[in-house]
This record gives structure tokens, C-alpha cells and sequence, in this order.
């Protein structure tokens, strides 16, 4: 059968194998869109997750009768639900924690290399040793290391320091009571949920490597992720409230 | 209005400092982070539309005002390397991140590709 054919067919009956039928065709799009977007703090396997997640609600809304082609229709979808997801909640979790943790790891390649061949390595031997991209370490070696506050930001600048021009922290007060309610939130969690949010936000691992670690599947990892997302907004709105 | 030119040779190893400094450039313009990592995506894909085109070169004109406009265009054209399914999807791509993607053909081949980022308010 044709795209067209498959299409009206699995509109016609609803019948799961034709549509499963239908994604593993274009299983490829969702892959190829979601390395285009490696690189953003998120890994791999929850983009493609995300892509195939797209996928497969594409599928359900394409009309084969409007005369277009499904890849062109399914591509922006796809890129759509990637850009969601990274304004979601990609950026505030994972990148400012990768850029520092990378950074330390370019620091201690950078010297293991220095020992074993004898010159300063560059930054494409630092990649490949830490399997990163070497755009990746361009731009966390531009993303500036510790730097004194008593320092001047800039050459031209009157005598000011970092010290002077920086705006104040935030309260430390509402840093703590913070802290309080998530943990309070936290203890609303079981112990497998538990694992779950150790797992994925605080080694950071993917939802594969995460599922693997506790014995499930990927997709039973994302409906928990999900459920104790949901279960801490709603602790968490209660204490703010209270 | 400030404007920026890039010539660069259409080949792999050259994306990286291409990426990086349209990444530069943006910030310049003052594009937010996601706007910056979107625009990288859009000239990368773009450079590969040349590239599979068969173009050795291309110039990248980046224009400072209101946002980042950018220009692409293929330069010393050989034989066609392929166009495959990819490029069709790069070319979405385009049309799904930027503001205004245009992909100019001339002679029925693809020669020149804009688009822009607006500053969000």
C-alpha cells in the first residue's frame, strides 16, 4: 500500500498495525529531527522520545485528502513538540549543572592528555576523549570560569568591581523556605518515585538509562515522571497557598 | 545596522566554527538563548541544502536591525551531490524555526536561502 492508501485505511478502520505500520515508516524523521537538536542540555533518547511521541500524534491528525505530503506536514509538528519541550523545562534543569559539570571533566581530560602525549591537547581531543561535541567544548570554554569579585568586568570601566555592579542575591530566606516545601513535597513521594527523581534530576540520567537502572520500560519511566511532576505542582501550590 | 559577512568553504569540519559564530553574531543582536540555538540550527540546515547542491562555498551575510536577518548563498557551483529526502526535511525545518524562510531558486536550482529572528518582546 501506498502513503495515500495507508492512510484512508487506518482512518477507515482505526486499526493499531496500520498505524503502527504507518510511524515505523517515518520512524527515521523523528530521529533525524531529534539529533538536529542535540546539544541543548537535553540527551538524545529524550528528544527522540519526544519526536516519536509527535509521531504518533501526527499520524492521528494528518488528512490524507488535503494533498500533502505527510513528511512535510509531520516535520514542523515534530519540530513544534522539540521546541515545546526545551521551553518546558529543558534549560532551567539540565544546562547551567551540564556547562559546570562539563567543564570540570574538560579540565581533568585536558590534563590526562597533557600527560600522555606532552603538549597542551585541543579542543577536539578533549571531545573526543569525553565523546562530546567539540561545539560543545567551544562553548562551555566561552562560558567563562571563576572569576573574582573584586575583579573589574570590563578594561575601560572606573575602578568599579563585580562586587559593586552585581545585583544582589535573592533572598536567602525565600531560598530556604523554598527548599522546605520541596523537600515537605518529597516526602509525599514513594520510594520507587523517589528513585525516579534521583535518578532523573539529580544524576541526570536519560529516561532509558534510568529505566534500565530500575527494571522498567522507558515509557513506563516517562507516565511516572510525568504522575510525580504532577503530584509535586499540586503540593506544592497547596503549601504556597497555606 | 550593523552587518556581518562569512565566506566560508561547504565542507563538515567548518560547521562547528560557522555554528559558533553565528552564535556570536546572535548574541550580538540580542536574540534570546533559544532564538540564538534555533538560528545555528537554520544555518547549518542551510549550508547542507547548498552543500547537497553541489555549491563549494557559500556566503553568509548576517544583518543587525530589529532582530538578525540572514542571507545565504551557494558559491562556485560543481555537480550535484544528492538531494535526498533530508533536504526536504531540512527545508521544513527552515520554514518551522525561522520568520520568513524563503529558499530562492534560479534556473529551477536552489541558490540563495533568508531568513530572520525577531527580538521578542
Amino acid at each position: 500500500m501506498n502513503d495515500g492508501e495507508l492512510f484512508a485505511a487506518y482512518r477507515a478502520t482505526g486499526d493499531i498495525k496500520i498505524r503502527n505500520e504507518i510511524v515505523e515508516k517515518y520512524l527515521y524523521i523523528a530521529s533525524v529531527l531529534a539529533k538536529k537538536f542535540v546539544g541543548r542540555g537535553v540527551e538524545y533518547d529524550d528528544l527522540y522520545q519526544v519526536a516519536s511521541l509527535a509521531l504518533l500524534k501526527g499520524v492521528d491528525r494528518f488528512d490524507e485528502t488535503k494533498g500533502v505530503q505527510f513528511s512535510t506536514f509531520i516535520t514542523p509538528t515534530i519540530t513544534g513538540e522539540i521546541k515545546n519541550y526545551f521551553r518546558d523545562r529543558s534549560r532551567l534543569v539540565h544546562l547551567p549543572r551540564r556547562v559546570a559539570e562539563l567543564r570540570i571533566s574538560m579540565k581533568r581530560a585536558a590534563e590526562e592528555i597533557t600527560k600522555e602525549t606532552g603538549k597542551r591537547p585541543s579542543a577536539k581531543e578533549i571531545a573526543e576523549r569525553l565523546g562530546v561535541s567539540e561545539e560543545e567544548i567551544l562553548r562551555c570554554a566561552e562560558a567563562g570560569g571563576v572569576v573574582s569579585l573584586d575583579n573589574s568586568p570590563d578594561r575601560d570601566s572606573d575602578g568599579m568591581s563585580f562586587h559593586e555592579v552585581l545585583p544582589a542575591v535573592d533572598d536567602v530566606f525565600e531560598e530556604v523556605d523554598n527548599r522546605d516545601a520541596v523537600n515537605s513535597a518529597l516526602k509525599t513521594l514513594t520510594e520507587e518515585e523517589l528513585a525516579l527523581v534521583r535518578y532523573r534530576f539529580g544524576a541526570e540520567l536519560s529516561q532509558v538509562e534510568t529505566a534500565k537502572r530500575m527494571g522498567v520500560s522507558q515509557m513506563n519511566v516517562s507516565r511516572m515522571e510525568r504522575k510525580i511532576l504532577q503530584k509535586l505542582k499540586v503540593t506544592l501550590a497547596k503549601s504556597l497557598v497555606e | 545596522m550593523k552587518e556581518i559577512r562569512l565566506t566560508t568553504p561547504l565542507s563538515g569540519e567548518l560547521m562547528t566554527t560557522v555554528r559558533l559564530t553565528t552564535g556570536g553574531v546572535c548574541s550580538v543582536a540580542g536574540l534570546s538563548m533559544d532564538d540564538s540555538e534555533d538560528c545555528k540550527v537554520c544555518v547549518t540546515e542551510s549550508l547542507l541544502l547548498l552543500m547537497h547542491r553541489g555549491y563549494n562555498a557559500a556566503q553568509i551575510a548576517f544583518t543587525v536591525e530589529n532582530g538578525l536577518g540572514v542571507e545565504i548563498e551557494g558559491q562556485n557551483k560543481t555537480e550535484r551531490e544528492s538531494a535526498g529526502q533530508e533536504d526536504e526535511i531540512s527545508a521544513a525545518i527552515l520554514c518551522a524555526l525561522a520568520e520568513n524562510a524563503v529558499l530562492e531558486k534560479k534556473d529551477g536550482e536552489l541558490c540563495r536561502i533568508t531568513f530572520r529572528f525577531g527580538l521578542q518582546a
